[in-house]
């Protein structure tokens, strides 16, 4: 169990969670990335990507 | 389905033509091809061809589209790519979820029951398949087929807004002070751009933004009367749906008759949306990075996610930069690692897991956390 980068609440990580993955925040709802998995690591997720197209 | 086959079978796909509202041929080839690879077949009442395999666990849909933009591309294969028009916009996507949704089912390993839907008309405003499907039962998951290159999860799309602006005056001569009708189109325009640009302000995600953008503008008289008529298209964030922009639009030019006549609203998925978060995982197990992206267009995501309130988000492989170009085509090594990416996804066992109703990322059970 590791805590948010925001509001420091506890954030429930999968076991099987690769990194890359994005997990919220139950409390303050940010999205948060699995930067690594030994050790368990969570960053506050990059902004989205924006494109044109369709 | 070997690489070869599937490959074969996207460049046949790509030699029958389709444009917009004649994708007749197309979709009679393409229920041919998945019979034949196992699906249950039909092509519905709207004319788009539909493949059902799988007989257990969640029910999803593969939406895809058939038709394409006009403009012949010559259909061959060079240097590692294969060239033609819809080959990435959005056969090769297409093809991509039969193939993958082939595998699956092949492996004995598919979790879900696939529903593959080649729509017509989606490059037109019509959007015709989409908008027969949506009437159906809402399905439990939907991933839209359309470029997002292997590594991308297209999360969200922005809405859009089509406006006739119409205004009549009585003629006033050219000597006096009236600087006419055209200065006056020109003028309520301008006036659009301004009150985008403040909408926009503070607003840095283009997203979150208005884009406008003046497609015709037709000036007559009739000897008595001058009449102007613009015709201008928004681009809408999801705070703005077409009902509000089109006060938005009233408010910005007073004076002017506004019609109008199409409209979507912006749709978009968290990241952690199940569907995301099971492809993105598939995305890593082929050594790629999941990128999420939101796009600035519209596709028929725009139709059936308002109204089905699934998870949803936009797959295929392919540069959508090269849509509606003359340069058409699709890396052919992109194209097969989307087939493994979506076959993991297929395959993964936790998508058999779906059940509860509600959208919500707790709907896909999850295992032991750490």
């Amino acid at each position: 169990m590791l805590n948010c980068t925001e509001c420091e609440s506890p954030v429930s990580v999968p076991a099987d969670a690769v990194e890359g993955e994005i997990v919220a925040c139950d409390v303050c709802s940010a999205e948060l990335e699995v930067a690594c998995l030994e050790p368990l690591e969570l960053i506050l997720a990059p902004e989205l990507s924006e494109d044109w197209g369709e | 389905m070997k690489d070869s086959d599937a490959i074969l079978f996207l460049e046949r796909l790509i030699r029958v033509p389709s444009v917009s509202c004649a994708e007749g041929q197309a979709a009679a080839f393409l229920v041919e091809q998945m019979d034949s690879f196992g699906f249950q077949t039909e092509i519905d009442d709207a004319g788009n061809p539909v493949g059902k395999i799988g007989t257990s666990g969640p029910r999803i849909v593969l939406l895809g589209h058939i038709d394409t933009v006009p403009g012949v591309v010559s259909v061959r294969r060079e240097d590692g790519k294969l060239y033609g028009r819809g080959a990435v916009d959005a056969k090769g996507p297409l093809a991509a979820f039969i193939a993958a949704a082939v595998r699956a089912a092949d492996s004995g390993n598919l979790q879900a029951q696939v529903e593959v839907i080649g729509c017509v008309e989606e490059e037109v405003p019509s959007s015709k398949g989409a908008r027969f499907r949506v009437l159906g039962a809402a399905p439990d998951l939907c991933i839209n087929g359309e470029p997002s290159g292997w590594q991308g999860v297209t999360l969200g799309y922005k809405g859009y807004l089509r406006a006739r602006l119409q205004r009549s005056l009585p003629i006033e001569h050219s000597a006096g002070k009236a600087s006419g009708m055209g200065a006056l189109a020109c003028r309520a325009y301008v006036a659009i751009e301004q009150a985008a640009a403040l909408y926009n302000q503070g607003r840095e995600a283009l997203f979150d933004q208005v884009f406008t953008h003046l497609s015709q503008i037709e000036l007559n008289s009739d000897g008595l009367f001058e009449h102007a008529s613009l015709d201008v298209r928004l681009r809408l964030p999801g705070e703005l749906g077409p009902q509000v922009a089109r006060t938005w639009l009233c408010d910005a030019v007073p004076g002017w008759e506004v019609d109008c006549s199409n409209g979507l609203e912006a749709w978009s998925s968290p990241r952690t949306d199940p569907v995301a978060r099971l492809l993105g995982r598939a995305i890593s197990r082929e050594g790629g990075r999941p990128r999420f992206i939101r796009k600035t267009g519209t596709s028929d995501m725009n139709v059936v996610g308002p109204v089905w309130k699934c998870p949803i988000v936009a797959y295929g492989p392919g540069d959508s930069a090269l849509d509606h170009t003359p340069d058409e085509h699709i890396r052919i090594d992109e194209f097969l690692a989307s087939i493994r990416i979506l076959e993991g996804f297929l395959t993964d066992p936790n998508l058999s897991s779906w059940s509860a109703p509600l959208h919500s990322a707790t709907r896909l059970k999850r295992p032991e956390t750490r």
